[in-house]
């Protein structure tokens, strides 16, 4: 009998706590006096002392420190790579292992949804500065938060029909539920930020406003210029996993699928295919499994849903009658070896770019077509940029807590400028 | 910033930021520890007791009860002594703190064994311009007779201390005596106390105990060169106790305005919340603050303002006292009635704990079915004492169902706990 778990493609891969199994959990915290899981958390979310409320039975208090530190807390409870950050320096795994933060944090924002708990309040006094975010994702999200915190008016603009940026449009929903990024959204909403969705920003929608924050990420999707790139079938992974999130059920996810590529990217493509029904789902990468950046659990999970991993080699050609039928892949190293597959679509997760803005004077691009900011986000004139589309691509966490700091730059420059 | 309601509360004449204070113990001994537990939120201090005869410490001073790890302690034995520090320390230290923390509140806590130790004892500590006193009546492990719990069970000598003591304060000085409750009934010794002239009575010390025994050394901790002795515990396991004389002064007519401070078991704002329900005005903390620290009073302080916002109390007057009338003589219980359990199916994991304790521990009043691994009710047999309730592991799977009266019974409006969260 096959061993490989059947799953939904949008019911959750894991179990969540209850207040019992939560508190089990929370339990099982040594409350560290120097917690280093708080140490650990690029954001400044502060597991330990959260974690410490919720043992001591204050789940209220638990929430509140999630949420004052971390406009984006469920978002971050679901996606992040807990077991680089707080997870991984908890002090538990030199007895056993390390606290299930994550999960913690998941069970505390779910409470905070069931009380309808308003942590963070924007002053009854508003502040006369105005700040245009461009782009509604995580960066952008986080420092509207901070900014409306302090009063001031902020207006996000959106190309996209829906704010969350890649935690709407990328990261599958099996691991990053929407109604998770919807109710960290509304908390934003519910500040006062004014969203305009569906709208490519001009020039002219910018100069009402008194600073500017960049936040649009990374989504010029990359394909190679094979033969055959332009085939139906043929996919960036940017474009397949926001088809899929859109469409949902509906999506014509293919029935034998090559991925491309072994980051977290390439596994998110790999199990949304099988969740939509895909048949064969192969992971193709040109290195080794020891040298993929991708999550161990995330790739554990994509093999216990039945993808397989082709290590070696890397596509050459896409050939098809009007759509891809036939890939052609050749070895990365190994120079004889060559391979030819049948498959009706080829996914390329080998990638992200920053698209070009030329809204903006004077934005410095480098070499990676990322935007040149100083670490305190600050860019020029008016101008701020946190998130992907600084960093190169990293998480949602590193978006945060770079907005966080971007926020608090953009507040001193406002505040210089009197508004 | 965190959510805070304002907690203050008068205890006994005084005003305290809030209800929250160290207990006489370790956890406030000098200077600098009591200035960082002021800092972090605590309320005042009843400082370390100061003997009339210090005696040497031993070593090692504690037993636990070995839970896992992580899992705070469910109770906590010591054998310890008075304060080491001397007398003059201890007023420095006092009358600095009272210098720096004028809004705080220090009561000094003394042992004397007879009249004169007693008189001497409040006249010195009183120099350091604290707040009160209190008269620790209720050591459990002094080895001497004229100390300690045993003149605790003496009401007679209690009143007598307690006169003595409230003789020599100067007058605005509190002064509140520490009960025992090695005892079968405190009450006694707590109208002794105000007929002696306090302000207030604080409960409870520690209990009279021995702990788990080392199976090598044929002896229960602390082990101090091969032996030990019935002393102290403390911590979650006497919470109940305390609570119990606590209730049973409250409702006493000759006591129930009188102020009392209440100690055993806090670790949270629930465990406070239950001492403040019935009418303690002020809460000591020891155990759990040797276990986590001082920062304990973040969850206490917090948690207690939320759940203080959920209820619509603006300050702790709103609901002191407020479960005292109903906690009854068994005497009064409505017997006319049972509550059968409801089972939730879709709920129900299929563990079969509820089949196992109603049938070797209730009234063999479910029947199992063996295919669905699902419990099902057989009314007849149910006294609706609800064990099935107590050890479904489930949160809100088994949940009190229909109320059934006895025959000829009237029925009538039952007011019962639904949600067991
Ligand atoms: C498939 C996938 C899986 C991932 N998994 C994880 C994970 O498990 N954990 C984790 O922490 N991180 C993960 N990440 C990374 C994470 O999603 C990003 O680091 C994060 O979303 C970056 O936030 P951002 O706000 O900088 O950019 P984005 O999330 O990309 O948001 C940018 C927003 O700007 C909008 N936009 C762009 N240009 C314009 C314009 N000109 N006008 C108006 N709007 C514009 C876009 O539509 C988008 O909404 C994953 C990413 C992908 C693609
Ligand atoms: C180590 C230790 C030392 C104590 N020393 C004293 C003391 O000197 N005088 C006193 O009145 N009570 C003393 N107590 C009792 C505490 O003040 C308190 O009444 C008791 O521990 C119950 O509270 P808890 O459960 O919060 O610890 C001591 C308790 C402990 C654990
Ligand atoms: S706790 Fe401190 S005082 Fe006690 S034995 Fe350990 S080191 Fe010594």
């Amino acid at each position: 009998m096959s061993k490989v778990e059947l799953k939904g493609y949008m019911e959750e891969a894991e179990r969540p706590f209850n207040l019992r199994t939560a508190l089990d959990e929370a339990n099982r915290c040594l409350v560290c006096y120097d917690a280093p899981c708080s140490k650990a958390c690029p954001a400044g979310t502060d597991p330990a002392r959260f974690i410490r409320a919720l043992k001591f039975r204050n789940v209220k208090g638990g929430i509140e420190t999630i949420r004052e530190n971390n406009p984006l807390g469920g978002i971050c409870a679901k996606v992040c790579p807990y077991d680089q950050l707080c997870q991984g320096a908890c002090s538990m795994t030199g007895i056993d292992k390390p606290i299930r933060i994550g999960k913690i944090q998941s069970f505390l924002i779910e409470q905070e949804e069931a009380f309808k708990m308003h942590v963070v309040k924007a002053p009854a006094e508003k502040k006369e500065g105005k700040v245009a975010c461009i782009g509604a994702g995580p960066a952008s999200l986080t420092c509207a938060r901070e900014l409306a915190k302090a009063g001031y008016s902020v207006t996000i603009f959106e190309r996209e029909q829906r704010a969350g940026g890649m935690a709407s449009y990328g990261i599958v929903p099996s691991r990053l539920p929407q109604k998770v990024v919807d109710h960290d959204i509304q908390l934003i909403a519910d500040l006062g930020v004014q969203f305009v969705f569906g709208h490519e920003v001009k020039r002219e929608d910018l100069e009402p406003f008194d600073a500017v924050f960049v936040g649009t990420g990374l989504w010029d999707a990359k394909i190679p210029s094979i033969e055959g790139a332009g085939l139906p079938g043929v996919y960036s992974a940017v474009d397949y996993l926001k088809k899929a999130g859109t469409e949902k059920e509906a999506f014509h996810a293919g029935k034998t699928v090559i991925v491309v590529g072994l980051g977290d990217v390439a596994v998110d493509c790999a199990t949304t295919a099988k969740l939509l029904g895909a048949e064969d789902v192969r992971i193709m990468y040109r290195r080794t499994i020891e040298e993929a950046p991708a999550d161990m659990d995330e790739l554990k999970y994509a093999l216990s849903l039945g993808v397989g991993i082709t290590t070696g080699f890397y596509p050459v050609s896409a050939k098809g009658n009007g759509k891809l039928e036939i890939v052609e892949a050749a070895g990365f190293r190994d120079k004889e070896a060559k391979m030819t597959l049948s498959a009706d679509t080829l996914v390329f997760a080998t990638g992200q770019k920053a698209e070009k803005l030329d809204i903006l004077d004077d934005l410095p691009i480098s070499g990676k077509g990322t935007i040149e900011a100083q670490e305190n986000g600050f860019v020029s004139g008016k101008v701020f940029a946190a998130g992907d589309v600084v960093n190169g691509g990293q998480t949602v966490v590193q978006a945060v807590a770079d907005a966080k700091l971007t926020a608090a730059e953009i507040i001193a420059y406002l505040e210089k400028k009197g508004v | 910033m965190a959510f805070k309601k304002d907690l203050s509360v008068d205890f006994a004449g005084v005003k305290c930021l809030n209800p929250f204070f160290l207990a006489s113990s370790p956890v406030g001994n000098n200077y600098d520890m009591i200035s960082k537990a002021f800092e972090a939120g605590w309320g005042g201090v009843f400082y370390k007791n100061q003997d009339s005869v210090p005696e040497h410490e031993i070593s090692p001073i504690f037993g636990v009860e070995e839970g896992d790890v992580g899992r705070s302690w469910g109770m906590f034995k010591n054998c310890e002594h008075a304060s080491q520090n001397s007398m003059e320390q201890n007023l420095d230290y006092m009358r600095r703190l009272k210098e720096h923390y004028p809004e705080h509140r220090i009561f000094a806590t003394i042992m004397g064994g007879s009249d004169e130790d007693w008189t001497n004892l409040v006249v010195s500590v009183a120099q350091a311009g604290i707040d009160g006193v209190e008269l620790n009546m209720s050591c459990p492990h002094m080895g001497r007779d004229n100390m300690g719990a045993d003149v605790g069970c003496n009401p007679a000598l209690v009143e007598q201390y307690t006169r003595v003591a409230k003789k020599a304060a100067r007058s605005g000085l509190k002064v509140i005596t520490k009960m025992t409750p090695n005892i079968t009934n405190m009450v006694p010794s707590a109208l002794a106390a105000k007929n002696g002239g306090a302000d207030g009575v604080s409960a409870i010390n520690t209990v009279k105990s021995i702990i788990d025994l080392d199976k090598d050394l044929f002896t229960t901790e602390p082990v101090v060169n091969g032996k030990s002795a019935i002393s102290g515990l403390s911590g979650r396991a006497v919470k109940p106790i305390s609570l119990r004389f606590l209730c049973e002064m409250k409702q006493n007519p000759g006591l129930k305005d009188f102020p009392i401070s209440s100690i055993g078991g806090v670790y949270t704002w629930e465990d406070a919340v239950d001492y403040l329900l019935l009418g303690a005005t002020n809460i000591q903390v020891c155990t759990s603050i040797m276990e986590y620290g001082y920062r304990i009073i973040d969850d206490i302080t917090s948690g207690l303002s939320y759940w203080m916002d959920e209820k619509g109390f603006e300050k702790l007057d709103d609901f002191i006292g407020k479960a005292l009338p109903n906690i009854v003589s068994p005497s009064q219980f409505t017997r006319t009635f049972k509550i059968h359990p409801a089972f939730n199916h879709d709920k129900c994991i299929g563990c079969g704990r509820c089949y196992v304790s109603c049938y070797d521990g209730g009234h063999q009043a479910i029947k199992w079915l063996d295919e669905e691994r699902r419990p099902q009710l057989i009314e007849e047999n149910c006294v609706g004492c609800h064990l099935c309730q107590k050890v479904c592991p489930v949160i809100n799977c088994i949940t009190p169902g229909e109320v059934v009266f006895d025959e000829g019974a009237k029925p009538e409006k039952i007011v019962y706990k639904k949600n067991f969260d």
